[in-house]
């Protein structure tokens, strides 16, 4: 197996309506790991995902999976893959073992494997007992968790996670988001996975690509993109006048990045204990100061940084 | 851990089957029409009908002008599962899967030509029961089976199109009786071709309806008009039924690589 579970090189993609969903993307995902692709809607993490399965073709560029190149060979990348969709993607006219079934067949497995496979994953995901119930009476987190499994049954070198936790409630996502982790560790598979939810894949990917208007801006772990911001965020929340108050922010101190201004509030990050002069040139810019907030940085913050934008996922989990 | 054509082919054809049959339903609707028109429909029609040639059983005439409905009205029908498979089903997992993609279709065409050949079974065995008249021979059933089969491939592939162009289930329902059975009237079912319009008779030769009803009674009413010399216009009946069983083939082919070439240019960006 080689070392890069999958590699992308200079990947594009412009839709026949002339849209550029990527523009040049570049990363790979070593074996092993759990890899996120971050960015708002919108980004390209969709279009990579669909290139990367092989249902969507790039206009130029390279993408390999499993060794196998995407536009090659995809027999070979769908054989060597699973996916789970960011919609549910079930034949909902049949039972969770129907479904289970019938993956089994699409990627050949024989009957024994196939039915020893089904059992053990249905354990795992805690649906045995409601395996041979319609999908149709499954709640919102039962069908994510049978997808899931389906997904593995194949016995995949790559998982790949399409917003995985898009559309579940906040107590169901932290449930996947667990079982993801405990999956790559029992089933020694490399993860692939794209979300909106920055924050929420801080704590499960060993890596993240964050990605905007079809590049990437920043790939690294998220421990070392959070580092990069320093220890601490500081947000000032205005009243009025809050681009004088960026202004006169620009005048005391050099940003690695600039202050970012989101409606009447400031973020940028702090460091060395400069919190207290930030906060006196704002209130001398004349601005009328309402709120400020120290906080630990996050992964919405470093898209922020990087992009000067708004990442539209939640704002804090 | 093996995945192939065949592979492909035979998983979509099982899940097709299971998903025709899998409601109470589904199994009535696939059953109960053909009993229906032929114990009901095709006597009314013999009664209201017949007479316009006292050399043929015109019960046995209409019973397979019947089957030449079913088929594609089946054919049709099954189109809204493209829909359904598209927009709420599990295409996509399908499209994820190792097989060939033409599989997809491919496989469908399949199933759906085994669901049309067992209501075409009923549709015989109770004709027979009701009184039809049928000559033939292992031949004659082969030729039977033969245009029944292309009718089906043929009507379904131009039905996959179909759903795959439109798109919409509401849009598509309204086009499964005007697509599916509009041209039945026209294709000898009720009365022979040669009794309509000329223009209209050359378009008649056209369609694949024509070919199959002339194929069919060619194959079960062995000795009498089977509808082949209105299209063909030879002395030879063997020729001119292999010459529609080309063409229907040839249709069925065309049908089907066109649905396929849909099919990819639909799903995939």
């Amino acid at each position: 197996m080689p070392a890069n579970a999958v590699s992308v090189e200079d990947l594009r993609k412009t839709y026949k309506n002339g849209v550029e969903a990527l523009r040049g993307l570049n990363f790979a995902v070593e074996s092993g790991e759990i890899f996120g692709i971050l960015g708002p809607n919108g980004a390209g993490k969709s279009t990579t995902m669909g290139i990367l399965t092989t249902s969507i073709k790039p206009t130029s560029g390279r993408a390999a999976v499993a060794g196998h190149d995407v536009v090659q060979d995809p027999l070979a990348v769908r054989r060597a893959t699973g996916v789970v969709f960011q919609e549910s993607v079930l034949d909902n006219d049949f039972s969770g073992l129907d479904n289970m079934r019938l993956h089994a067949r699409l990627w050949g497995l024989n009957r024994e494997e196939a039915e020893a496979r089904t059992s053990s994953l249905l354990g795992v995901m805690g649906l045995s007992e409601r395996a041979g119930d319609g999908v149709r009476t499954y709640s919102g987190g039962m069908k994510r968790r049978l997808e899931i499994a389906r997904a593995l049954l194949g016995k995949p070198r790559v998982l790949f996670l399409d917003e995985p936790t898009a559309g579940l409630d906040p107590a169901i996502r932290i449930e996947i988001w667990g079982l993801i982790q405990r999956l790559r560790r029992s089933e020694g598979v490399t993860i692939l996975l794209s979300t909106h939810y920055l924050e929420e894949a801080e704590g499960v990917c060993n890596r993240v690509a964050i990605v905007h208007k079809g590049q990437v801006v920043a790939l690294d772990s998220p421990g070392a993109l959070l580092d990069s911001l320093g220890s601490e965020i500081l947000e000032l929340r205005v009243d009025g006048e809050a681009q004088r108050a960026a202004d006169a922010l620009a005048g005391v101190a050099s940003f690695s990045s600039p202050p970012i201004l989101i409606g009447d509030t400031l973020t940028m990050p702090v460091t060395n204990g400069d919190g207290p002069r930030f906060v006196e040139a704002v209130r001398q810019s004349g601005a009328s100061l309402l709120g400020t907030t120290i906080r630990r940085p996050t992964l919405n913050d470093v898209f922020m940084q990087r992009t000067g934008a708004v990442s539209n996922g939640p704002a804090r989990s | 851990m093996i995945s192939s054509p065949a592979i492909g082919l035979s998983t979509i054809y099982r899940r097709r089957i299971a998903v025709a049959t899998k409601t109470v339903p589904g199994l009535i609707g696939l059953t109960v029409t053909p009993v229906l028109w032929i114990l009901i429909v095709a006597p009314a029609l013999a009664e209201a009908l017949g007479g316009f040639s006292t050399d043929i059983d015109y019960y046995t005439f209409v019973a397979i002008g019947q089957v030449a409905f079913i088929i594609p009205f089946t054919s049709m029908f099954s189109g809204i599962n493209v829909i359904v498979d598209k927009d709420f089903g599990i295409l996509r997992e399908l499209m994820a899967a190792p097989i060939p993609r033409a599989s997809i279709p491919i496989g469908n065409a399949l199933a759906v030509l085994s669901i049309a050949l067992v209501q075409v079974a009923i549709i015989i065995v109770l004709a027979e029961l009701r009184g039809a008249q049928f000559e033939t021979s292992l031949a004659g059933v082969l030729w039977f089976i033969g245009a029944a089969s292309f009718l089906s491939l043929i009507t379904y592939g131009f039905a996959e199109t179909l759903a795959l162009l439109v798109g919409r289930q509401e849009a598509y329902g309204p086009l499964v009786p005007a697509v599916g059975v509009t041209p039945w009237f026209l294709a000898g079912a009720l009365f022979p071709i040669s009794l309509l319009p000329a223009g209209v008779e050359h378009l008649a030769r056209a369609l694949p309806w024509t070919h199959a009803l002339a194929l069919m009674r060619y194959g079960l009413m062995e000795g009498t008009d089977s509808g082949l010399t209105n299209i063909w216009h030879m002395d030879s009946a063997p020729l001119m039924a292999a010459l529609s069983m080309a063409t229907l083939a040839g249709m069925a082919v065309v049908s089907l690589a066109v649905a396929v070439q849909v099919f990819y240019r639909k799903t995939s960006a």
